[in-house]
């Protein structure tokens, strides 16, 4: 399940939770749950949202009429070169 | 069960799962509170009777899975372990059983027999979740007893499962995880090596488990346990994979998505149904692009319908009575201090200020947008378009961050790990139109094209994204072949819009561009009034007017005279300066206002190429700091020399073209 999901973010495409949960015929809280464990082993980054949002805090406190945060209300995450790496 | 003690039951779940409320109604005064042995967590234990049976329950700390990573797990497992409870009461929250059925799939993996206590069942039902507790049962092989702590609802029925269990009727037969075939080889493998020298009272199967999980606990238990080479040949199948910790997760996934399938129904309905409608076109690859183009087109048009009306206004009753005034008052008294005050002080920095309606209808469209849920599709439909640029996830959102400023998105950077990638993004941020150079557009396009300025921004916009794309094209096709990065989202759902966080969404970047107009753009007005009454006192003597002529011939090949291209320079400070700058060397305040002098002075042609260039050239300086930090001077000297020149081509451009076309 989980190595499915990792195999499908390393084609590289961007996804939206619901279309994930599409993929792996389950439900989008299942997939959240695994984003966040994936998150926790190091294989994804979160860049946006409630704690992560590295950019975002950047971004709205750093300057000028700054730009309205990337995801939203929404989290967002990235593979990690650890996420991206190649599994035995 | 052993008789020759109390029955003991362990309570575990989750954090927030309702433990406390189980425990307290089972124990009610008969508990005490300690620390477990050792660590300055809470230990909770106490006593319940149930058919005059006396059974000692103790409250496990919360946590979501059974591996080393914190001091709650290890107690909690150790405590299972050793202590061998004679029945395990898992809580779980049935309205996110995803998350809480992964401490399930470890427990059945103890030997302990599990019963499942399915609380929350009140929350879920009003989520529209449907879960049928036979079926889960069935799925997980194990009891479960469905609850609502909070309502001392089905605490009884729990009450009589345990008791079932410790008198020997529970037929326990849980399902495990399992885990791929070639991982599970290997297991057996490992518990084969470390069974014998395995210390009681650990069971040889988890331990071999948590080995592949590559858990440190039990790793360095096993290795004070096993003689030197067999722990040299378990050593070396673990550091050959490394990967099942992956795989032991997987599983355990795989069994949560089973156990969710055959249990969990969820009627769709109310907001998510909504949001799922809606996402169907503005989440569509194709279709979510025309609606952002339209939602930016909607956004240009309103904010000129609305705000450039007001902007006349408050120019001719208030900025041009005051220059008026003011020039009238501070005449007799000294004819420099007059020009300061109305040129410099009310025609340059005084006049962004008319500006403010403007900004605010921008501001509260965008707070709108976000607060309804639509930023993060716009931004998942960009994310689309980029792909054939080659600019993926990680690339794209310093980029998005970009619309609002530069500055974030070239620091924005800093999420690429691939030093290329990161390299080559903060090189491109500068190309967004940032919301200081929308700025700009949105007030000399009214002045050049009326009716049509809501398509000439749109086509702006349009022109920066097109120039983007081909750098980004080249760029990737030639530097980046190959890096690929995946990019999640979790889009909210559509909600109605809170007019408070809005208000503050507005009042925040005003406050944020009244302190840039007062710290930055005003200073600069003032500098370059002065520039343009020394050494003299007439502007075509100025030290600025001979700036301008020294760049005009430059200038000229966009069809731009000095004075604008003196704007584009003072627009290196801050964006908004081209505008205050025209305002002082068009010397406004006496019988016409800024929009009317630039519309009589230029021609369309010239103002379409001037609004191209100004969105192309070189960033200001803040932005110019922020790529030398990130990226150095030798790349930061780069950019400027490549954006000049894009700048200039395009302008140049744009200006023959339009030329040809009869503007």
């Amino acid at each position: 399940m989980l190595e499915r999901l990792i195999d499908l973010l390393r084609t590289g495409r961007s996804y939206r939770i619901a279309d994930l949960a599409r993929e792996l015929d389950t439900t989008p809280a299942l997939i959240e749950a695994m984003l966040e464990r994936l998150e926790q082993m190091g294989y994804l980054r979160q860049i946006c949202g409630d704690a992560g949002g590295w950019a975002c805090r950047r971004g709205c406190a750093a300057c000028v009429p700054a730009g309205v945060c990337v995801a939203g209300s929404g989290r967002a995450w990235v593979l990690t070169e650890k996420g991206m790496g190649d599994r035995q | 069960m052993r008789s020759d003690r109390i029955p003991l039951v362990a309570l575990a779940g989750q954090p927030n799962v309702g433990k406390s409320t189980v425990f307290n109604l089972l124990t009610g005064l008969s508990q005490h509170v300690g620390n477990w042995p050792g660590k300055t967590i809470e230990r909770r234990e106490g006593t319940f009777i149930c058919d005059g049976r006396v059974y000692r329950l103790v409250d496990l700390p919360g946590t979501y899975s059974l591996t080393a990573n914190s001091a709650e797990e290890v107690i909690a497992r150790e405590f299972i372990v050793r202590e061998k409870p004679d029945v395990v009461v898992a809580l779980v929250d049935a309205a996110i059983l995803e998350r809480s059925l992964y401490l399930v799939a470890e427990l059945v993996s103890l030997p302990a027999p599990v019963i499942v206590g399915l609380n929350m069942m009140d929350v879920a039902h009003q989520e529209g979740l449907e879960i049928d507790v036979q079926k889960l049962e069935a799925a997980l092989g194990v009891r479960v007893v469905p609850m609502s702590a909070a309502h001392n609802v089905g605490v009884r029925e729990l009450v009589e499962a345990v008791d079932q269990a410790v008198r020997g009727e529970y037929l326990y037969a849980p399902r495990r995880p399992a885990i791929r075939a070639d991982h599970a080889e290997v297991l057996a493998e490992i518990e084969r090596l470390v069974s014998p020298w395995t210390p009681s009272p650990y069971p040889p199967h988890w331990v071999a488990l948590k080995l592949l999980e590559g858990d440190e606990e039990i790793t360095r238990l096993m290795q004070a346990h096993l003689p030197a080479e067999q722990w040299e040949t378990v050593h070396k199948i673990l550091k050959a994979h490394e990967d099942a910790l992956v795989a032991v997760a997987s599983g355990r996934y795989e069994w949560i998505r089973q156990v969710i399938r055959a249990a969990v129904s969820r009627p769709r309905r109310g907001q998510i149904s909504l949001t799922e409608r809606l996402d169907r076109w503005a989440a569509h690859p194709f279709w979510g692009l025309v609606i952002l183009a339209g939602i930016l087109g909607l956004a240009f048009w309103l904010t000129y319908t609305v705000g450039l009306p007001l902007v006349d206004l408050l120019d001719a009753h208030i900025l041009q009575p005051l220059a008026g005034l003011s020039r009238a008052g501070l005449e007799p008294i000294s004819p420099w201090l007059a020009g300061l005050v109305a040129d410099g002080l009310i025609g340059g920095g005084g006049f962004m200020l008319t500006f403010l309606p403007i900004l605010v209808i921008f501001f509260a469209i965008m707070g709108i947008l976000e607060d309804v849920g639509y930023m993060a599709r716009a931004a998942y439909v960009m994310d689309g378009l980029m792909h054939p640029m080659g600019l993926h996830g990680k690339s794209f959102l310093p980029l998005f961050l970009g619309f609002g400023c530069n500055v974030p998105a070239v620091l924005g950077t800093r999420v690429i790990e691939s030093r290329r990638a990161r390299l080559l993004t903060a090189l491109l941020a500068p190309l967004i139109p940032c919301t200081a150079r929308m700025t700009v557009v949105a007030f000399l396009t009214p002045i050049f094209f009326g009716a049509a300025a809501t398509w000439v921004s749109w086509g702006v916009v349009l022109l920066s994204l097109v120039v983007l794309a081909a750098s980004g094209m080249v760029i990737s096709r030639v530097f980046l072949r190959g890096e690929r990065a995946a990019f999640i989202m979790e889009l909210p759902l559509y909600h109605i819009p809170n007019p408070r966080t809005i208000g503050l969404f507005v009042w925040q970047r005003t406050a944020e561009f009244l302190r840039k107009a007062v710290t930055v753009i005003l200073p600069v007005s003032l500098l370059v009034w002065a520039l343009s009454v020394l050494p003299g006192g007439t502007m075509e003597n100025s030290y600025l007017a001979w700036l301008g002529y020294r760049l005009e011939p430059l200038g000229r090949l966009m069809g731009l005279d000095w004075r604008l291209v003196v704007a584009l320079l003072s627009s290196f400070i801050a964006k908004e300066n081209a505008i205050a700058t025209l305002g002082v060397v068009m010397g406004t305040g006496e019988d016409a206002g800024l929009a009317r002098l630039l519309a009589q002075a230029y021609p369309p042609a010239t103002g379409l190429a001037f609004l191209a260039v100004q969105v192309l050239f070189i960033p200001c300086v803040a932005t110019v700091a922020a790529l030398r930090q990130e990226v150095g001077w030798r790349w930061t000297l780069f950019n400027l020399g490549f954006q000049l020149t894009v700048a200039v081509v395009v302008g140049a451009a744009v200006y023959w073209l339009a030329r040809l076309g009869g503007l």
